[in-house]
């Protein structure tokens, strides 16, 4: 019996371990043969789809134009969908090379992601990955709503770029169909911002003479507030020189101040229940009007919560609106802006090109000095116009002499102008500052006519902007008569205590969110 | 030989290129909420940025964080996979092949960094992750993470080059912490990060073991085969004893009773 | 003995209710087969493992542990007082772990590849060593009841079983020793994930001392269960003396554990009064030292009641140790929520209906209870039934 238990057992474990010895064998064949071995699963794992081809076979060096912006989700100005993002480069491009934005600022980083909001990257995608941030949502929502007044302001420079979207040719000028279209939209007055563009002259030029006289304790030379885009670019990277910052607000926030003061109360219409839209050429608008200091109708009013311009739209959303609505257009009739508020001069015309300010700053100033009509030539002033990067001009005032002027667009260029300031190298009294290459005309919101964005669609829209100022009947700010209302019934005189608490602003020191670059 | 990538957290600017060329290269789709940041790896998202809200100096300072698998110099799921679908390649990367994958998903609870994701909705689901685009590595190219980066925060090289590199930095006078992360943690990886700020502020497990997962099993199951046979033995002697034992009593009993 | 051939298996409500549920849980699986885990179960990226690693695999092979500790302590240690529980121990052991390969087959992603391990070896897994020994075991197992089966069909190969068994017995309690340690050493790699008052580098000697400890008391509830389901007395002095064996190893169990949160340092976590702190108290409490005191204490561990508390809280505490371990220590680092779906339940559900369905029919139709005659059981379960229905 003990025996026979011995010899079962030695039995199953000589089959025993034959089935494991079996077992490993084959699964040793297996792993040879390769189904297990690391050297194949190397060359296979990993992805199958696609990079740019300047991501391929270079080894360990980089690729010379890679990578993308920063845009942070909160942005007020511009979105990304990553789906759409290819990696091609042209954003990091515009932001590093024309905007002088990217790869300008210290590493490691504050709490902001460094953007001056002037959307030059949404004209230089190719796949529209990135865009504007779409506000029309809020629009259509206020229009709806019966409580609620909507009013509309637009910007000298969409008048010449809006009916690209509807194949027009560049330049095309469509004031009137645009009008027209606000209207059919359900907007319930539909304002010019060429009028606190003449507004914006009228006080800035005054500001200008008191700076010259010595009358407020600025320092010269003065520069132009007009484009957020660069506004913000000074108080990040030259912040030591923002007391040469005019202390004006930009038209379209000086529509708003007025708008929720002066125009409700001819109207007799609570500021609450105004919601104040603008249609821009420009993203950055859209983080200007959320600045928290731009709400001086509150303050005006003694009340919370009411900012001066609530929804910011670009050219592009505006478009977007018409084309949900089905409307053609250039086929819509030519319609006036409504009064108070809708009339506007030459001089704010030309705010939508480069050296537009500062010719019509000239124009009025001539006239504020002097008390007399400017001469022929300060109408037709070359020297600023166009796309050279930067321009200088100077011109003869009698009683003051020579008053020098510089204007420069595009923020590389920017930097050239600010440095000879903070040198002590800078001649001039007055110069003009627009974020994107070309002025307004090519703002971050304009249509993507040619991307990226060509000189031939620049000129296209200046030279319609210019053409237009030479038809204008009125063609310097101090000659709207909707301005000498204003002065008149509400606001008194250029900077009088109104004025300042309405229509000028302060700026914020942003230095501390760049760290100086140490490479 | 073995390859890594260094991240110096200082120069990340938060674009989120790498997780785009991720997303192409690897043909990752994209779900909704893959473009948020904070946003998780998941089966379609083998790397994201995070932003972290830190103070530096009692100043607020954001940083960028890149998370992805850190293809660990001793893998813990490569050593969990009990049909080696997971594994350490020479190059460096840690890859995943489904043909041998029974889905137990012991990988992703044995990963001290919560690193592999599964394809749930799938009747068939794979174990995701970075596979530090292996394929690329093989064949000479850097990650595609890497290619991309515009900032200069990522560095490729041979393991031991970026390590020096590393060190080099944070002994430097760039206001580095003096850590490398990834040089000892989970007995080392080849992914290492430098940051000017504590990697425990930035939600970086600091508290994980320097000792390689694996060696903490490899010391069990070491045992294994003596155990097995010395109680085996045991056994099979306590089994005669008994039997024979019990043999011997019926034999005794067996005239009496019968 | 029977005729040969011929089957009982007389239905009653409460067979018609496991029948049921029994269904609902195929059909569960066949959905999870067919729509994927995700859809399924509950499962996610922050709980890869849930219900059914969670109880079906790592809970019910503990349970299952009564059938090695049973043939350790009858065949290899020659205690043959206990032999009269070995059949039915042995029984519900491969129940258990038939149920448990069912339950893993369920939970694995890839299911047709579930061979995969068999030939593409992970040495270096201890989940490769669990699968090994676990399909072997069963083999095993299954073999061994060979030798019943075989008294009542295919009589001509009863022999051979007859001689193999003695090597099945070895093998059959070699395999689960190292199996319910490596259960333990599945989680040693999640050093500190797992939290601490239950990670330790003696994960595998708890697991493999309480597997064997809840074995007796395993027997004792199914002992007690049987007996009310068939209506014969259980034989209380044998249980008595039977958990006495999980005493003794109890004892060096408790001791060991506070060695063990002594020398890591993580005593002080017992009354942190955290869940976790309260979770352990609660599992090392009411599953180790309550059941150590009723077993050392003869008035009652000589009692029906004494016995029955003992039986259960020893089950339940290993239970709750193993759902510990799998979820309560594993919350705090893993984040997100997990709640077993319908469909885990009803498939958890429906594999313990079939496995007591599967039990029922085998006692009554092969010799596993000692008083039992094959054949005979229906009537009287009928009539336990009723009375609990009256009640």
């Amino acid at each position: 019996m003990d025996d026979q238990v011995k010899e079962d057992k030695q039995v199953t474990r000589r089959s025993f371990l034959k089935m494991m010895g079996g077992l490993s064998l084959a699964g040793i064949t297996i792993g040879l043969t390769g189904c297990s071995n690391t050297t194949t699963m190397a060359e296979q794992a990993g992805g199958d789809g696609w990079l740019p081809q300047q991501y391929q076979g270079r080894g360990n060096w980089p690729a010379q134009v890679r990578g993308r912006v920063p845009i942070d989700p909160d942005n007020p100005s511009i979105v990304r969908d990553d789906q759409k993002c290819i990696l091609c480069g042209q954003c990091m491009e515009v932001c590093t090379r024309v905007q002088t934005v990217a790869g300008h600022y210290g590493m490691p980083m504050a709490d902001d992601i460094i953007c001056v909001n002037c959307g030059q990257c949404t004209l230089w995608c190719p796949t529209a990955a990135i865009t504007e941030r779409d506000d029309t949502q809020k629009v259509t929502q206020a229009i709806n709503d019966p409580n609620k007044h909507v009013i509309v302001q637009t910007a000298p420079a969409t008048r010449v770029a809006l009916g690209e979207e509807f194949g027009l040719p560049p330049g095309t000028w469509v004031v009137g169909q645009q009008v027209a279209a606000l209207k059919r939209l359900g907007f319930d007055a539909v304002f010019d911002t060429n009028f606190t563009a003449d507004l914006t002259i009228m006080e800035e030029a005054t500001e200008l003479i008191k700076r010259v006289t010595g009358e407020i304790n600025a320092p010269l030379p003065q520069f132009t507030s007009c484009s957020p885009g660069w506004v913000k670019f000074c108080e990040y990277f030259y912040p030591d020189l923002l007391p040469h910052m005019s202390s004006c607000k930009s038209p379209q926030q000086m529509l708003g101040a007025v708008a929720k003061t002066y125009y409700a109360k001819v109207k007799n219409i609570k500021p609450e229940n105004i919601v104040s839209v603008s249609i821009m050429p420009c993203t950055a608008k859209k983080f200007e009007a959320q600045r928290p200091e731009m709400n001086d109708s509150a303050h005006y009013w003694h009340k919370k919560d009411i900012q001066d311009v609530d929804v910011v739209l670009t050219t592009r959303e505006l478009a977007r609106l018409i084309k949900q609505q089905k409307i053609d257009l250039s086929k819509l009739p030519e319609e006036n802006y409504d009064p108070i508020m809708g009339e506007g001069t030459g001089g704010a015309i030309i705010f939508g090109a480069t050296g537009g300010v500062m010719e019509a700053a000239v124009r009025s100033a001539y006239f504020l000095i002097t008390k007399q009509q400017p001469p022929a030539d300060l109408f037709n002033l070359t020297p600023v116009r166009y796309l050279e990067g930067v321009k200088e001009a100077a011109v003869e005032v009698p009683g003051v002499g020579t008053v020098k002027v510089a204007v420069c667009h595009g923020l590389s260029n920017a930097r050239q102008v600010l440095d000879a300031v903070r040198a002590g190298n800078a001649p001039w009294h007055f110069v003009e500052f627009m974020s994107c290459p070309g002025g307004c005309i090519n703002g971050g919101g304009q249509p993507r006519s040619s991307v990226p964005p060509s000189d031939e669609i620049r000129m296209a829209r200046i030279n319609s902007l210019y053409q237009a100022d030479a038809k204008a009947p009125l063609r310097a700010s101090h000659e709207n008569s909707e301005i000498l209302a204003i002065y008149e019934k509400f606001l008194q005189h250029p900077m009088s205590e109104l004025s300042e608490e309405l229509l000028h602003t302060s700026y914020t020191d942003r230095g501390k969110k760049i760290n100086a670059l140490t490479s | 030989m073995s390859k890594g990538v260094l991240v110096d957290l200082t120069k990340c600017i938060g674009c989120g290129s790498c997780s785009v060329a991720c997303k192409m290269w690897n043909a990752l789709p994209y779900s909704q909420t893959s473009q948020q940041q904070g946003s998780n790896l998941d089966a379609d998202t083998w790397t994201v940025i995070n932003r972290a809200e830190v103070k530096k100096d009692n100043e607020p300072a954001w940083r960028f964080i890149k998370y992805q698998c850190l293809h660990c110099d001793e893998p813990a799921c490569a050593s969990a996979c009990f049909s080696k679908a997971l594994k350490k390649t020479k190059e460096g990367p840690v890859v995943y092949d489904v043909s041998l994958c029974v889905g137990c998903r012991y990988c992703m609870l044995a990963c001290p960094f919560n690193v592999p994701k599964y394809e749930w909705d799938k009747a068939f689901p794979e174990v995701r992750k970075c596979q530090m685009c292996a394929n690329r590595v093989y064949n000479g190219d850097s990650p595609a993470c890497v290619s991309v980066c515009p900032a200069g925060a990522l560095t490729y090289g041979e393991h031991k080059t970026i390590l020096a590199m590393a060190r080099e930095k944070i002994n430097g006078d760039g206001g580095y912490v003096k850590h490398i992360f990834g040089e000892k943690e989970a007995g080392g990886t080849s992914w290492l990060y430098i940051s000017d700020i504590p990697f425990e502020n930035l939600g970086f497990r600091t508290n994980v073991t320097t000792k390689p997962l694996p060696e903490y099993t490899e010391s069990i199951l070491g045992l294994t085969p003596a155990v097995g046979l010395s109680w085996g033995a045991l056994l099979t002697g306590m089994y005669v004893y008994n039997r024979r034992r019990n043999e011997i009593a019926k034999e005794k009993e067996k005239p009496g009773n019968k | 003995m029977a005729d040969q051939g011929k089957w009982h298996f007389t239905m009653t409500p409460t067979r018609k209710l496991l029948l049921l549920l029994g269904l609902l849980g195929v059909l569960g699986m066949v959905y999870r087969l067919v729509a994927g885990l995700g859809s399924a179960t509950n499962l996610n990226d922050q709980w890869p493992w849930g219900m059914w690693i969670g109880f079906d695999v790592l809970t019910g092979v503990a349970l299952a542990g009564g059938g090695y500790s049973t043939a350790l302590i009858v065949h290899i240690l020659g205690v043959k007082k206990y032999s009269p529980i070995a059949r039915s121990a042995l029984l519900t052991s491969l129940i258990g772990y038939l149920l448990v390969m069912a339950g893993l087959f369920m939970d694995i992603g890839r299911w047709f590849n579930f061979w995969r391990p068999f030939v593409s070896w992970g040495y270096t897994s201890v989940l490769f060593e669990v699968f090994w020994c676990v399909s072997l075991y069963t083999m095993v197992q299954l073999l061994e009841f060979g030798e019943i089966a075989t008294e009542k069909v295919k009589k001509g190969w009863h022999n051979l079983f007859k001689k193999m068994l003695p090597a099945l017995l070895i093998i059959g309690v070699l395999l689960p020793t190292l199996h319910q340690s490596s259960l333990g050493s599945l989680y040693v790699i999640e050093v500190g994930k797992l939290y601490p008052l239950w990670w330790s580098m003696l994960l595998p000697v708890f697991f493999l001392m309480s597997s064997f400890f809840v074995g007796p008391a395993m027997v004792t509830v199914e002992t007690f269960l049987g007996a009310r389901a068939h209506g014969h007395k259980p034989d209380i002095s044998l249980l008595q003396s039977f958990i006495k064996i999980s005493g003794y190893v109890m004892l060096v169990y408790l001791l060991l554990k506070v060695v063990d949160l002594y020398y890591r340092g993580a005593a002080g976590l017992v009354f942190a009064g955290n869940l976790e702190g309260n979770l352990f108290l609660l599992e090392m409490v009411c599953g180790v030292l309550i059941p150590i005191i009723i077993c050392f204490t003869p008035q009652l561990r000589n009692s029906v009641s004494g016995l029955v508390t003992f039986g259960v809280l020893v089950v339940s505490g290993v239970i709750l140790n193993r759902m510990n371990v799998v979820f309560t220590g594993m919350a705090d680092f893993m984040g997100g929520a997990y709640f077993p779906s319908v469909i885990e339940w009803l498939v958890t559900i429906g594999l313990i209906a079939i496995g007591v369905l599967g039990y029922l029919f085998i006692v009554e139709n092969f010799h596993i209870l000692p008083s039992h005659t094959p054949g005979q059981a229906a009537t009287t379960v009928d009539r336990v039934k009723t009375k609990t229905a009256s009640a």
